[in-house]
């Protein structure tokens, strides 16, 4: 069977990698315009709004990119840990995009520099030499929570995440060249180590980046709420990148239906999956009923927020849960690449939900002003992926799964 | 299948149950059964020793049914988890947990997600088995030798004699030309259906084991026995728990029962020091009585003896020995007019809490000849104290906050009704007893003027 792998067109339009400088100035001028109009959040009364609105809205985004790389790191890891056949071809794609992150990293400098070398509050309350004014709760956490060893940790962070997304990417396109099957008993050695390392990143970088902007509220569970809204959104991220490729023609016979299919219920799991962590969260929190527990939601209750609450429930949870539940929709790329598309909208309402409360009451100019930054951050994250993407094929052709892969049929 | 139940006919031979086709890889079974599907026949179906991908594809077996079964047994676990715990915890029995509200969802979202994934797991296996026609003993393949190694190293492909073009040598012929290692018929078991008796008698005797431990609680519960009781929970039956006024260790001032907390008020005692709740003003009363612990002590002591239940004191003789009374009366601050609203509503209220509560004492004129009054006098008890007439000039004096101590608090024997009735409802009681003393002592110019007073005019 190793003979019948198909010829495909293996990678992206020229036409793609053209775009790439007019995506990173939308990008920048997009970024650049949300400040200006996160500027009109403010008030008389709370004159930093906009400044804040904006760090936040900022973070929101650049965290609604990295989710996904990271979704494909441990997506491309964990193939290798479980010898999974199916997926030989479209790994190559996660790959990619994890092989992103040390470049999208890059666009997490202007929040280190500023805990590094200012005192501004406009992220994080703990961050800034006085003590006055915090929280006893707070004060108890700046032997973790300041600048130099958030910054230590930040760096640690990035470099796990570049070495394994490096290791498996080079790994992978040394073998495009060798075809030495070796290379995946290496792989999947290292696979379980580099997981380990993963899952304890991943989780302390959404405690320091993300959980921090509230410093005095805590959740065990939230680096696991990080994970599985970063896998969901992967899969999403997934599917319309192979439905966009098929229709330009490239790996039409590459991916078959049946990997739309698996991948699809990859994201049905994780839909669930989501739900399942963010109802946890909210059911003890809201049982528990203890004050410095309960604060986070009191935010997210008022202002506002609480519409994008429920609308979570509704379009984050139910709907999408129903939606995707059927065979016939999941073998239907097309469709699924419309529900994709509905995630990821949906997941981009989580990031914000998960932040922004924080910084701002919700109104019309701040969904304005996050959507501009969203507009420009996506800019910025499309033209380094095309730019990592460049000419490298598509399929891993050498990979010895391959075959396999294709013959792959999922049992009905 | 349905064979079982056919009366055996002995010298017939078995009949003709399908053709069945050995081969020795996935691939050659694959090819033979789109060869199948292509002459068109649908009773078909194979047998391999792992699950052999674009099978289903190739014989052309449609979709199983079994995905809605499980749809709508989960929707039926999470309406059954809901509308039961709503109705559990909002309706039949309403109780406080944690002080959220009876019908918190929140709470009901676990229980719903476990039961839509029991409903929906349970169905899914045994629809599964019913859409198989299991669990059956038998298949007529096992008469069949070659067929046990279709859990080993074999795929065979059957096609069934129900098929509606089902023609023996025409299927034998097909399934040669697919390459088959072997092609056979396979024939209906006619080994005899009955169940083996050892099969029978050790259900008989599994039924008996099961039996018996519900035969020795039975026997427990008429036996009586010398030997002591067998605690299985011993720290159910002996429960750490302490009983009140006693010591612990747990604390250090030893106390068992815990005073409250400062700044924290009792469930339902909410308000329970304002003038509303107490009948008289807390603050004045403290100016004019404090009653420290010496003065209380005193104070009950004057309101024991006047007390001394010999036969002739009665609530009268106190009457009419006022200086006595007033030395058992509480010194407080009454408050003089009702608190809330008096009106129709409240008079209602009051009317039916009178009636529940007081009227079988005080009866439902007000007169002290209630009912139990009547039967305590009959039986000519002689310490019977009859209860107060509420139309005696004593209580006519009474401002309303007295009328609502006493309610609340109770009287000599008569006791507080603060367990029964709501702050409101003994507000209600004290209004609808001055609207009784009124009935009773009505005057020529209580009657407001224009108004004629007939019988049956009032609604």
């Amino acid at each position: 069977m190793a003979a019948s792998i198909p010829n495909d067109n293996l990678t992206i339009p020229a036409t793609w990698r053209g775009a790439v400088p007019a995506l990173f100035a939308v990008g920048t001028v997009c970024v650049l315009i949300s400040l200006g109009l996160f500027y009109f959040t403010s008030s008389e009364e709370s004159p930093d709004v906009g400044y804040r609105a904006f760090f936040h809205s900022y973070l929101a985004n650049f965290m609604f990119c990295l989710s996904f790389c990271l979704g494909a790191l441990f997506f491309v890891m964990v193939q290798y840990l479980v010898r999974a056949a199916w997926s030989a071809s479209i790994r190559r794609i996660a790959e990619l995009l994890a092989f992103t992150i040390p470049w999208w990293a890059v666009m997490f400098a202007p929040i280190l520099l500023m805990v590094l070398l200012t005192n501004s509050k406009a992220l994080y309350e703990w961050n800034g030499g006085a003590v006055i004014g915090l929280s006893d709760i707070v004060e108890s956490k700046l032997g973790y929570l300041n600048p130099g060893f958030f910054t230590i940790r930040a760096l640690i962070y990035i470099l796990v995440w570049t070495v394994s997304a490096r290791t498996y990417f080079l790994m992978s396109r040394k073998q495009d060249d060798s075809g030495d099957t070796e290379i995946n008993l290496k792989l999947q050695r290292w696979a379980g180590p580099f997981i380990m390392l993963f899952a304890l990143s991943v989780n302390f970088a959404a405690f320091d980046w993300m959980m921090s902007t509230d410093a005095a509220w805590f959740s065990t569970i939230y680096g696991v709420y990080l994970f599985a809204a970063s896998m969901l959104s992967f899969f999403a991220v997934m599917i319309i990148i192979c439905n966009t490729l098929q229709r330009n023609g490239r790996i039409e016979k590459l991916v078959t239906t049946e990997h739309f299919h698996d991948m699809s219920k990859f994201q049905f799991g994780f839909i669930v999956f989501w739900g399942y962590i963010a109802f946890s969260q909210f059911l003890l929190y809201w049982y528990g009923n203890i004050p410095e527990e309960t604060l986070w939601y009191k935010h997210r209750m008022e202002h506002g927020w609480q519409y994008i609450g429920l609308l979570l429930i509704a379009f984050h949870f139910a709907v999408p849960f129903l939606g995707t539940m059927s065979r016939h929709i999941r073998r239907r790329p097309a469709v699924m690449a419309g529900w994709a598309a509905f995630i990821l909208v949906v997941h981009w309402m989580d990031m914000m939900f998960l932040i922004m409360p924080n910084a701002a009451p919700l109104s019309g100019m701040l969904i304005v002003g996050h959507l501009v930054c969203c507009i420009g951050m996506v800019s910025v994250f499309l033209a380094m992926f095309l730019l990592r993407v460049g000419e490298t094929p598509l399929v891993a052709a050498k990979d010895p799964w391959l075959p396999d892969a294709l013959a792959y049929q999922v049992c009905p | 299948m349905s064979d079982h139940d056919k009366p055996k006919k002995a010298a017939k031979p078995p009949q003709a149950f399908g053709w069945m086709a050995e081969y020795a890889d996935e691939n050659q079974l694959l090819d033979a059964a789109r060869k199948v599907k292509d002459s068109g026949y649908t009773r078909t179906d194979a047998f391999t020793p792992f699950p052999v991908h674009g099978i289903d594809e190739a014989l052309g077996i449609k979709p199983t049914v079994l995905p809605w079964f499980t749809l709508a047994a989960g929707f039926t676990g999470i309406t059954v988890a809901l509308t039961m715990q709503y109705w559990m915890n909002a309706v039949d029995y309403p109780y406080i947990i944690s002080g959220k509200p009876y019908a918190s969802w929140p709470a009901f979202i676990p229980v719903a997600f476990e039961l839509t994934v029991l409903f929906s797991a349970f169905t899914t296996v045994f629809a599964m088995l019913g859409l198989n026609g299991l669990p059956r003993f038998s298949s007529p393949f096992f008469s069949n030798p070659k067929f046990d190694r279709t859990t080993d190293d074999r795929f065979f492909l059957w096609i069934d004699s129900r098929d509606k073009y089902f023609n023996s040598d025409k299927v034998k012929s097909l399934l040669s030309a697919t390459g088959a290692l072997s092609v056979e018929e396979v024939r209906e078991d006619d080994s005899p259906t009955d169940i083996p008796k050892p099969i029978i008698f050790g259900i008989i005797a599994l039924i008996l084991v099961t039996l018996i431990p519900g035969a020795i609680v039975l026997n427990m519960r008429v036996a009586t026995s010398g030997s002591p009781r067998f605690h299985v929970f011993f720290d159910m039956d002996f429960q750490p728990a302490k009983r009140p006024q006693t010591k612990t260790t747990i604390f250090e001032d030893g106390r068992v029962q815990r005073p409250a907390v400062p700044g924290t008020i009792a469930r339902g005692e909410l308000g329970a020091s304002d003038s509303y709740n107490l009948g008289y003003e807390p603050e004045s009363t403290a100016a004019i009585a404090p009653l420290d612990g010496a003065a209380k002590l005193v104070s009950f002591q004057q309101e024991a003896d006047t007390k001394v239940p010999d036969s002739t004191a009665s609530e009268a003789n106190a009457e009419s020995a006022p200086a006595d009374a007033a030395a058992g009366e509480p010194n407080f601050a009454w408050i003089t007019e009702m608190p809330i609203a008096a009106d129709e509503e409240l008079f209602e209220l009051g009317k039916l809490k009178f009636e529940q509560n007081c009227a079988v004492c005080h009866g439902f004129g007000g007169y002290g000849d209630g009912l139990v009054s009547q039967r305590a006098m009959n039986l000519a008890q002689g310490y019977w104290l009859q209860p107060t007439s509420l139309h005696e000039d004593r209580i006519q004096q009474q401002p309303v906050g007295r009328l609502y101590y006493t309610v609340a608090n109770g009287k000599g024997k008569m006791a507080g009704y603060a367990a029964s009735l709501n702050p409101k409802e003994r507000w209600a009681v004290v209004l609808y007893i001055r609207t009784l003393q009124r009935s009773q002592n009505a005057k020529q110019e209580d009657i407001p003027t224009g108004v004629t007073v007939s019988a049956g005019s009032k609604q």
